[in-house]
């Protein structure tokens, strides 16, 4: 219940999906940074571009207010990472433009919510 | 009788968020248009995944140097491996291929060009060269220098490569103009 009140006051979806982001588009560089020996590579480009999306996407559930803003560095970065760092084979930017997405659209809304009258029969309960 | 409370819930209004994931779309088309139209891929890594195998049935190029260096695999800290560098050239029948176990299987990942390649700023570090080579003003040369590398240098102003295979490391192209790109992800038979 409390994960439940937790979860809505934030943009779980919008945040989840940039991380995946970030993760995929860091996997391509990480990989050329382990395997190869690349001092000043085009390579660190890559990792700067999926590790800003990852920690976009963490800043977005600790700080929700600020998720339009975290939206359009999300789009931006992951298209800006086709070049460079492939984008995590575009399957990581197509992730990145989703998750900023949903990012931007998410705001805080006032919602009613019905309490039922108690009934009839939870009444009379009361009165024994 | 009917009572409400107010509170605050996060809501996702569907009008940005197709509006915002529209303009990412077009704006990432635009961008994949705009390599496709001139066929040009700037600043090009290929490599990250181990080692990976170019062949090709014939290159020529301008201005080639080739020096050792060593240089990290995914095998080793420290592997001998050679850089060449060219500063244009064109490939017939160029394929990179790059094979990976998943699960018991292999999958191959291969990239053809079924035109010929035209590449300028090309660095490339290989573990093995295997190829039928000509060289024109062929220069190799010692100098006297406390740097490894720098002690040995191979120099020619013309090199043809013809039916090439090139265990790769590092590959970077300043520009690459690919017509004709296929990519294909098979399953292979290997032990």
């Amino acid at each position: 219940m409390k994960f439940t009140k937790w979860r809505k006051a934030r943009p779980i979806w919008g945040a989840f999906m940039t991380i995946i982001s970030g993760l995929m588009i860091s996997w391509v560089p990480l990989n050329l940074y382990l395997s190869t020996f690349l001092p000043g590579s085009i390579a660190i480009i890559g990792l700067l571009f999926g590790g800003l999306l990852t920690l976009i996407g963490i800043v977005a559930l600790f700080f929700p207010n600020a998720s339009k803003i975290l939206g359009i560095f999300t789009i931006f970065l992951s298209i800006l990472s086709v070049i460079g760092a492939l984008g995590g084979f575009l399957f990581g930017t197509l992730f990145g433009i989703i998750g900023g997405a949903a990012l931007l659209a998410w705001r805080l809304a006032p919602v009613r919510v019905k309490v039922t009258p108690p009934t009839d029969l939870e009444k009379s309960a009361h009165t024994f | 009788m009917e009572s409400s409370i107010q509170s605050v819930e996060g809501m996702t209004s569907k009008k940005v968020f197709w509006s915002a994931l529209g303009t990412g779309i077009l704006v990432l088309t635009l961008l994949l248009v705009s390599f496709g139209i001139s066929g040009v891929a700037y600043a090009v890594p290929i490599a990250g995944v181990g080692d990976f195998y170019v062949e090709f049935d014939k290159l020529e190029g301008n201005g080639y140097t080739f020096f050792p260096k060593m240089g990290e695999t995914s095998s080793s800290d420290s592997a001998p491996q050679g850089t060449n560098l060219i500063e244009n050239l064109t490939i017939d029948h160029l394929q990179l291929y790059k094979d990976f176990k998943v699960g018991g299987q292999w999958i191959r990942v291969k990239i053809t060009a079924s035109k010929p390649v035209q590449i300028t700023g090309l660095q490339h570090d290989a573990g093995l060269i295997e190829a039928d080579a000509k060289f024109t003003n062929l220069a190799l040369k010692e100098n006297h220098s406390d740097d490894w590398q720098k002690q040995f240098q191979q120099t020619s102003s013309k090199i043809t490569l013809e039916h090439a295979k090139l265990k790769t490391h590092y590959l970077f192209q300043k520009t690459i103009n690919m017509n004709g790109m296929r990519l294909t992800v098979e399953k292979i038979d290997k032990k």
